[in-house]
């Protein structure tokens, strides 16, 4: 191993400080507590729409309010998951490629997976989809 | 014999054991810019020192005014005479300084409302000469060694102190007369070391564990003490073993006297407070040797508590529970722990228990160790210091104060460091090693590695134990030393038939536990030796068939050299220093010792 | 990725037995994990059974009488025997504690387990090897940081500030905690482990202190700190009683109070 001679204290210095962390943390509890009201709407929405046809829907969704809202839950949300899996990432995954192919995909995933909803909200909001 | 080879390390300055003298003499060489190295059996904050809990005496006067000149009065009426009052000058003037330095450093002390450093009262400490107990001891909570240690390895990270952690010495290096190092093992990988240096500091604290129930911890095995020894050089006034009055009854863990000091008290079986009988003015709060004596009266007289009537008890529980939660925290999670008593409800069993040795390595006030040699009763050793529990400056003399250990660490830790700083001279060449000063130490490890006879170390170091516990106590005798002396030889004829079972080199703890025993039976013996020889009763040493001081025959120093081949014990004396060290204060005259 | 499995020359077998002396009262097995650099073969499980009527109170008892009747080539460390010097640190009946302040009456059962301090490499027996804690714990430089020339006396603090650092000044550095904190068990290369981030946060908070800014630029991490998820085994483990979770969440709350 080639860290073998290295000092304790340099092992423990490692890299230094990456100097931020604290953004990222303000932001991982801001987007959660931004999604406690989201996602109640969210739900309480999807189960008003439950009993309704799919015309009832689409008018629904395309009300300015709703549109807007959905859009920043999907925001919210893949961000708010995009980070919770980098860090369970960052936990388990010890080697350098590994790690940043994972983290590459994770963030590809979700912001391809985020861009289709939102591109499928506006569609449907802007476009009068039928 | 398998082969052995050391690895070799050149220094300045080597100290040996990282307490709190010994930090603080590294500390302080390492500032001086001496290529200083720290090695010490345990990580450096598992030293005993972590255990400290009621405070650092000085006199701050945070509390109300003080001198040095009453705090010095105190610590020689409480040597009982015997102390060096040059030393103890030394002591009690630079103890100021040395607490805010430790302040400075960070150590979290408790505080008045002033901002300032709260000290409260502890045995024996008085204003005035004797007058009335006074507030001397400063205090983080009851955790105070703890947070000293803590604070002075932070402060050695700061400055570079090179320390090698779990390495176990050996012996001292000697070259006719001159010590030029030391000789340590390795734990973690079974390598032996040969650490050379202009001065070696012996920080290896006291020799309690000689003792069957002791508040010392396991590893207080008086190493330097033991390596002096073999190095043919004498210690001091090893008859004077401190027992504290309150350890735990049957666990011998601590309880501060600072518990006394905040208002808590001793009572017998008739609930009566007996130390007003005993100590009128100060009561609770007379010297430990004072007090452990009176408390051992007592449970002789058929007045000690439990079914047993064998010990006594401590009360606490009339103080306000959230004084004892602020400034006593540490002896009340012990007390629940240990004794399974709630402070706040019910009294604590407590025994006097082994504590302190005030005897150890003879140094001057500059830290040198010193000997006798012919008419020259201030010999200094070349190459050689001691600081703390393991030395006898002597500053305690025949009886410690509670609090003044902390501070005798400190500030003879600083004297030594300063010492190292004007006569050596950073990288000067050494002369070069030859085998034959060190093959010695190779034959005894290895002899003991492979020691296969039929007793083992725990069983010997047992029957030292127990003859220690039985024959030197709180009061002694003619017939129950002789014993002792009798006992200890017989423990010395059986060091030739040691079994040690694990062979290996790698964290051996059989083996080290063995060497251990080495060191400490020497020191118990020449404890009973020296207490055998001591006909008069001072300080920590009560000899019932000679009860009282006398200042004639006996107000001297004793020296014990050990062949320990033999187990043959010598004994020689050197005269107390009844003169001060500046004329800002004159000498304290002996008189009689009563609180 | 993680190992789940121990490798091969870890794996712990089966060792040696010791049965109880005739006579014995009452019996109780201590199963200890035996490691020796300089033999061959892997670690393994020695069973004792022990006379504990015949031993003190506390694991710590039980572990010096076999070394002292039985076994004495089990190696251990201990030393104050108080609860002070953190020495005799090791998981005992699965959870991270001291031996010397644990009754063997509290562990339940007829068996209870003793092995190291888990994820640090072992050096023999129950002795692990510390160096990177210690190392850790250096690295936030545990010292008292001052611009301003010292006073001839003590440096104010008032009662209040003061009591600021109860809860924190008295760890022992025994590394129960780190140890049992499985973020630690992960990243324990790049996160400090909450030990040692409740030493910094004792020196942060210590009103005499005037490092506090760089301090916490040192602090501000990912891995240095952020790797904290709040798992709370190390509160629940301390053997003093305190609560590294709750020193890294203030240590947190330092850093959102300086950009907010």
């Amino acid at each position: 191993m080639s860290t073998e001679f290295r000092t304790p204290l340099s092992r423990a210095r490692g890299l230094g400080s990456a100097k931020h962390g604290a953004a990222h943390w303000i932001a991982e509890r801001v987007s959660a507590l931004a999604l406690i009201p989201l996602v109640l709407w969210a739900v309480f929405g999807v189960i008003r729409l439950a009993r309704a046809d799919y015309d009832t829907a689409v008018a629904w969704l395309a009300s300015p309010l709703n549109a807007v809202l959905m859009i920043l839950l999907i925001l919210v949300a893949f961000w708010h998951m995009q980070t919770g899996v980098r860090v369970i990432i960052e936990d388990y995954i010890h080697k350098m490629l590994t790690k940043s192919v994972l983290l590459v995909a994770n963030l590809f995933i979700v912001t391809l997976a985020g861009a289709l909803a939102i591109f499928s909200i506006l569609k449907v909001a802007l476009g009068g989809a039928l | 014999m398998a082969t052995y080879q050391f690895i070799d390390h050149k220094f300045d300055v080597v100290v040996v054991g990282a307490g709190g003298s010994g930090l603080r003499a590294a500390l302080g060489c390492a500032q001086a810019g001496l290529k200083t190295a720290c090695i010490s059996k345990v990580f450096p904050t598992r030293s005993h020192t972590v255990a400290a809990q009621g405070g650092i005496s000085a006199s701050l006067g945070n509390m109300g005014q003080d001198d040095w000149r009453w705090h010095m009065y105190d610590t020689v009426k409480g040597s009982d005479w015997l102390g060096d009052q040059d030393a103890i000058e030394y002591l009690c003037r630079n103890a100021p300084a040395a607490v805010y330095e430790l302040e400075h450093w960070g150590v979290p002390f408790s505080r008045t409302p002033e901002g300032k450093i709260y000290q409260r009262a502890f045995g024996g400490m008085t204003k005035n000469y004797g007058e009335a107990p006074i507030q001397r001891t400063c205090a983080a909570a009851d955790r105070t060694g703890h947070a000293m240690l803590h604070t002075m390895y932070g402060q050695s990270l700061a400055h570079d102190t090179e320390f090698f952690i779990e390495y176990f010495a050996l012996d001292l290096i000697m070259d006719e007369g001159v010590c030029r190092g030391v000789t340590a093992w390795k734990l973690d990988d079974g390598t032996l070391h040969r650490f050379q240096a202009q001065m070696v500091i012996l920080a290896t604290g006291g020799y309690g564990r000689a003792y069957f129930s002791a508040t010392s911890a396991h590893t207080c095995t008086g190493d330097g003490g033991g390596m002096t020894l073999r190095a043919g050089l004498p210690l001091q006034d090893m008859e004077f073993v401190q027992f504290h009055p309150t350890g735990i009854y049957g666990a011998g863990c601590l309880i501060t006297e600072g518990a006394r000091g905040e208002g808590g008290y001793l009572t017998n079986s008739e609930g009566e407070r007996f130390m007003e009988r005993y100590a009128p003015t100060v009561k609770d709060l007379a010297p430990r040797d004072m007090v452990s004596r009176a408390m051992t009266i007592e449970i002789r007289e058929g007045r000690g508590v439990g079914p047993k009537k064998d010990h006594i008890f401590l009360h606490l529980d009339h103080l306000d529970p959230k004084i004892l939660h602020q400034r006593l925290p540490g002896i009340s999670e012990s007390a629940k722990i240990f004794a399974g008593v709630d402070v706040t409800k019910q009294p604590i069993p407590v025994l006097p228990t082994v504590h302190y040795n005030m005897g150890g390595i003879p140094t001057n006030f500059y830290s040198e160790v010193v000997t006798r040699l012919g008419d020259d009763p201030d010999k200094v050793v070349p190459g050689l210091m001691a600081v703390g529990e393991a030395a006898c400056v002597s500053v305690h003399g025949a009886n410690r104060l509670g609090s003044n250990s902390l501070i005798d660490l400190v500030v003879f830790g600083r004297s030594a460091a300063l010492r190292a700083a004007s006569v050596l001279k950073a990288g000067a060449t050494q002369p070069e090693l030859k085998p034959a000063m060190t093959d010695g130490h190779i034959a005894r490890f290895d002899k003991l590695r492979n020691a296969n006879g039929s007793t083992t170390t725990a069983a010997l170091r047992l029957e030292m134990q127990q003859a220690m516990q039985e024959d030197a106590a709180v009061f002694r005798t003619s017939e129950s030393l002789a014993s002792g002396v009798k006992r200890l030889e017989a423990v010395q004829a059986k060091r030739g038939d040691l079994k040690v079972s694990d062979r290996g080199l790698i964290w051996n703890t059989d083996l080290m536990e063995t060497l251990e025993f080495e060191n400490l039976v020497v020191q118990a013996q020449v404890t009973v030796v020296g207490a055998h020889n001591r006909t008069e009763s001072r300080g920590a040493h009560a000899h019932e068939d000679f009860p009282d001081r006398n200042d004639k025959e006996w107000m001297k120093h004793t020296l014990t050299w050990l062949d320990d081949a033999t187990g043959a014990v010598k004994i020689d004396y050197r005269p107390v220093h009844d003169f001060t060290m500046t004329n800002e204060v004159a000498p304290f005259p002996p008189k009689a010792r009563v609180y | 990725m993680v190992e789940l499995a121990l490798p091969k020359n870890s794996r712990v077998q089966k060792g040696r037995h010791h049965p109880a002396p005739a006579g014995a009262k009452k019996v109780k097995t201590f199963k200890v994990y035996r490691y020796d650099p300089e033999q061959p073969g892997n670690p393994r499980w020695d069973t004792y059974d022990i006379d504990v009527e015949a031993c003190g109170p506390m694991v710590l008892d039980v572990l010096i009488h076999i070394k002292n009747n039985v076994d004495p080539t089990l190696a251990f460390r201990r030393s104050c025997r108080e609860g002070v010097c953190g020495s005799c640190a090791m998981n005992i009946g699965g959870r991270n504690t001291l031996a010397c302040t644990h009754g063997h009456e509290e562990i339940p059962g007829k068996e209870c387990q003793i092995a190291p301090l888990p994820s640090m490499p072992v050096v023999k027996d129950l002795v692990p090897d510390l160096t990177m804690f210690y190392a850790q714990y250096a690295s936030i430089e545990p010292w008292l940081h001052t611009k301003t020339p010292e006073p001839q006396q003590e440096w104010r603090q008032s009662p209040e500030d003061r009591e600021k650092l109860d809860g924190l000044y008295e760890c022992i550095l025994c590394a129960c905690c780190t140890t049992s904190c499985p973020s630690y068990w992960w990243n324990g290369e790049k996160y400090l482990g909450p030990a040692t981030l409740l030493h910094a946060y004792r020196w942060l908070i210590d009103s005499r202190d005037e490092a506090t800014g760089e301090r916490l630029d040192a602090l501000e991490d990912p891995f240095k700190l952020y790797r904290c998820h709040t798992i709370m085994n190390c509160a629940q483990v301390c053997p003093k009683g305190l609560n590294p979770a709750k020193a890294i969440a203030e240590v947190k709350k330092m850093l959102v109070d300086r950009v907010i």
